[in-house]
């Protein structure tokens, strides 16, 4: 028997324990109800975007599609439109996040960042939604509700953010 | 209280500056998605033929005599409803009043079709 070559360096641990929360902050949210079906609060976003400000944007990436793929995993919905609508949100976000990442500074705070990253979310996920599963331009009468939802979650995943920044956490 | 004081004022011009443009967006994007025109006159038809237009501002009740019975229609100032029909299950009448340019009830089993028009035009969500 070959042992494994593969050297677990510590960026692995440190993915993995972000993962860990990301992953239980989402399936918090999978059990809560919601007041309007397809609005989420998207907390486990918290986390990615702690992840992207302390350390950096290709650990945030990890620990945004690790996450997307295990909880579909673990809730059933794996491979199914769920599945697809969930990763092609968080692709999305994290596109805009890359984009806009320069921002977060002296002007601008997470906050920022965290609204961006939830109407990228909803753009990409009723693009593929228009596109793909509901073909019709009906659809779009709900966005009004969704950048809603967004601008409002986005605000106060924004504020949890950065007082998390804030606390100084050195782990 | 004075938490949420010293927390506005700690939030960063930036910030500001972002929630207000996001703020316009989802406004703008509102009023342009939910503008619903209204209609201006609707058109009833049994079977195959036009039984005719009426304006929607107006009150007037209109019985139509279709395959299966009496149906009611009532046009009360701007919007229109079914208020009695034949049929068993009565779909026509829970739609309830529409009022919108190309909305449309229709009632199967007496073969009524009624749909509002209007002068403005509005694409049509029934064809592909």
């Amino acid at each position: 028997m070959t042992r494994s070559i593969i050297k677990i360096i510590n960026q692995d641990h440190k993915v993995a324990k972000l993962t860990a929360i990301a992953i239980a902050l989402s399936l918090i949210e999978f059990f809560l109800p919601s007041p309007i079906p397809g609005v989420k609060p998207g907390i486990a976003n918290i986390i990615i975007l702690f992840t992207m400000i302390k350390f950096d944007f290709v650990t945030a990436v990890w620990v945004s599609i690790i996450r997307v793929f295990i909880v579909s995993i673990i809730v059933g919905t794996f491979l199914g439109p769920t599945f697809f609508l969930s990763l092609v949100g968080s692709v999305f976000s994290l596109l805009f996040l890359f984009i806009f990442k320069g921002i977060n500074g002296k002007y601008f705070s997470v906050i920022s960042l965290s609204v961006i990253a939830a109407f990228a979310h909803i753009i990409g996920q009723l693009l593929i939604v228009r596109f793909w599963i509901i073909p019709h331009d009906g659809i779009f009468y709900l966005l009004p509700i969704f950048m809603i939802s967004a601008l409002f979650f986005g605000l106060v995943n924004g504020i949890i953010t950065r007082s998390l920044l804030n606390l100084n956490i050195n782990k | 209280m004075k938490k949420i004081l010293q927390f506005i004022n700690k939030i960063q011009i930036g910030d500001l500056f972002t929630i207000i443009i996001f703020i316009t967006l989802t406004a703008y994007l509102s009023s342009k998605l939910w503008n619903f025109p209204q209609g201006e006159y609707l058109k009833i038809n049994m079977g195959k033929q036009e039984v005719g237009s009426f304006n929607l501002n107006q009150n007037i009740t209109k019985i139509i005599e279709g395959p299966i019975g009496k149906t009611e229609i009532i046009i009360n100032s701007g919007k229109v409803r079914i208020s009695k029909s034949p049929c068993t299950k009565k779909y026509c009448i829970h739609q309830g009043w529409i009022n919108q340019l190309n909305q449309s009830i229709v009632c199967i089993p007496n073969q009524i079709y009624i749909s509002i028009f209007g002068n403005q035009t509005d694409y049509d969500s029934l064809n592909y």
